[in-house]
């Protein structure tokens, strides 16, 4: 099988699936999970093919690799495919169906972020980002929080057109869009002109990416739009942006200019974000801010040179793509004012969900968010450069506010003075319980998915393996 | 080859010009409509700016004929071009369905009002960008 059904897949279910629904409204809502499962099976079947054979590249139409645009399917990206793809997958199984807007737009945002990741050519990580980011406008519009959506879309228009014009500025100084190519001479782009592109490159990508200057759309749309869609554009499709700059950042960026300007985004956001987290009142927007503030993390972790950076990123980014959707999903029946959460540990069951995410995020061991933030401190203290090593107290600080401000919610919950409210369905609760038993099936595999992620960094951070397929 | 050199300035000049326009009128104005006029022109700038890389002095249309062996224009970027306008005529005319559907739920059309109404409908108040306490009216 190849990988571009990965992408050609969710596009066809997203044009298929308003079809389907007028015919038969059953069927209609099985091809949503169908498609996606699919995807999970071709996706783990590359998995293993890859393993055994060596990374795969996909020439579009058969041309040779710098003319022709190329897909390159490694296990950093496949991963990151099975995070999105099984992910959606998970948030399908809420209470809601039956809404085709929603529906077509999930898989077309799928299909759009898998494109991204595997994607070996700028142009084309160009045009897959329009289609999530527009596929993401009509999301966060689906319950007619117009406003909010509309003031996303400025915000994100503008980070495209600088993202193409870095782009641009690109293939000006150096007359070639694919990421192999350039990769084989990149002091060309360690000029003026070539950060410059990088820089543009970092603002518009980071609008997805929640970065710090451009991240101020995360609040209004997280509080406004569903929970099914907070959960995924905070928690699986600003994973994928990242992904792309840290592909940028080894191939074509790697020196310490580049590197100390991502390190600055990101622990601009990761105080910004957390200050701001413990001022919200509202859940929803402690929980956007907060995944401010853990993206940053997951930022200054890409920005370490070297397998240990990608190691703590990837890291960083499954455990934060698993807890945070999972707390989204729970603020389905809370998502309010957080006073309003007075007495909502009558509920057993939810209250112990949203106790071992919070933990988890925080970073308690031995839950896997521990691990997580251990593997950045090492990765970050092993750099023996200044810079890196002052950033461990911004991390260890910005722990100590997510311990304040989960902790606090946690004591509005016990707090049983004013009448308890409605404890939510079990049907509701079912996206945040499969989360949270991927999260306990982790802690118990620890070891394994360690080994396994250090052999995916080593070989994402080696470029020549990237470049083999070249034929210069 | 001063002539060319003078087509180069002149639309690289142009090109950055519109950049630079688009940008100030998209981060200054309040209002939206505003706001996506200043967002064309910087699409304008950025497409401008890619046909004038692959713009060559003298040059023919990249199209092979036989025993013709002329200069040719760089084609990759009139093929980004084209994509590039597509994308962004799509994203201005969801801009727009947007800004109706938007101004007939809230009636106005001013970002900082909007962002207003949007944090008071959550329940919180937003003033410049850091959200407090809930007023207690």
């Amino acid at each position: 099988m190849n990988a571009i059904w990965l992408v050609i897949l969710p596009i066809l279910g997203a044009f298929l699936l308003p079809l389907v629904y007028r015919q038969n409204t059953r069927v209609g809502t099985w091809i949503g999970p169908f498609i996606l499962g699919l995807s999970l099976i071709l996706a783990f079947g590359l998995w293993g093919d890859i393993a055994a054979n060596g990374v795969q590249t996909i020439l579009m139409g058969g041309f040779p690799a710098p003319v022709g645009i190329v897909f390159y399917v490694d296990h950093l990206a496949l991963l990151f495919v099975i995070m999105l793809v099984l992910g959606t997958l998970v948030l399908w199984l809420g209470k809601e169906k039956g809404n085709i807007q929603e529906e077509t737009l999930l898989l077309l945002i799928v299909a759009g972020g898998s494109g991204l990741v595997l994607s070996g050519d700028l142009f084309n990580i160009y045009v897959f980002y329009e289609i999530v980011a527009v596929a993401s406008y009509g999301l966060a519009a689906s319950r007619g929080s117009y406003a909010a959506s509309l003031r996303f879309l400025i915000l994100g228009a503008l980070g495209s057109s600088l993202l193409l014009l870095g782009i641009a500025l690109i293939y000006a100084i150096t007359g070639t869009l694919n990421l192999a190519h350039l990769a084989t001479h990149p002091e060309i782009l360690q000029g003026t002109v070539g950060l410059t592109a990088f820089a543009l490159i970092l603002i518009g990508l980071g609008v997805k990416a929640e970065l710090f200057p451009v991240n101020t759309w995360v609040p209004e749309v997280y509080t406004t739009a569903s929970a099914r869609i907070s959960a995924l554009l905070g928690g699986l499709i600003s994973k994928m942006a990242l992904l792309v700059i840290l592909r940028l950042l080894v191939l074509l960026y790697d020196t310490s200019a580049a590197h100390l300007l991502l390190l600055t985004l990101g622990v601009l956001g990761v105080i910004t974000g957390e200050l701001a987290a413990m001022r919200a009142t509202h859940l929803r927007q402690v929980l956007a801010y907060s995944s401010i503030g853990q993206l940053g993390l997951v930022a200054i972790a890409f920005s370490i040179p070297g397998p240990a950076g990608i190691i703590a990123g990837i890291a960083l980014a499954l455990h934060h793509a698993l807890v945070k959707p999972a707390l989204f999903m729970l603020t389905k029946a809370w998502g309010k004012q957080l006073s309003h959460l007075a007495g909502a540990s009558q509920s057993l069951l939810t209250t112990i969900l949203f106790l071992v995410l919070a933990l988890s995020l925080i970073g308690i061991p031995p839950l896997p968010g521990f691990w997580a933030k251990f593997l950045l401190l090492k990765g970050a203290l092993a750099t023996n450069i200044a810079a890196y090593q002052m950033v461990i107290t911004v991390v260890l600080i910005a722990t100590v506010i997510e311990t304040i401000y989960f902790m606090r919610i946690v004591r509005v919950m016990f707090n049983t003075k004013p009448p308890p409210i409605k404890a939510p369905a079990l049907q509701e609760l079912v996206p945040a319980l499969v989360f949270v038993t991927l999260l306990f099936i982790s802690v118990l595999n620890l070891g394994t998915i360690g080994k396994s992620l250090e052999i995916v960094a080593t070989s994402a951070a080696d470029k020549s393996i990237y470049m083999n397929f070249l034929p210069l | 080859m001063e002539e060319t050199a003078g087509i180069y300035f002149f639309s690289y000049s142009g090109a950055l010009g519109l950049i630079l326009l688009g940008v100030f009128a998209m981060v200054t104005s309040r209002h939206i409509i505003r706001i996506i006029l200043g967002l064309m022109l910087l699409e304008a700038g950025v497409n401008l700016f890619l046909i004038i890389i692959g713009y060559r002095a003298n040059a023919i249309a990249p199209i092979i004929v036989e025993g013709q062996n002329a200069a040719m224009v760089d084609p990759i970027p009139q093929a980004l071009v084209l994509t590039a306008i597509v994308i962004g005529v799509a994203v201005q005319a969801l801009a727009l369905a947007l800004v109706i559907k938007t101004y007939k739920a809230y009636g106005t059309l001013d970002t900082k009002e909007l962002a207003q109404r949007i944090a008071e409908e959550s329940g919180t108040h937003v003033i410049d960008g850091i959200p407090t306490e809930e007023k207690q009216v």
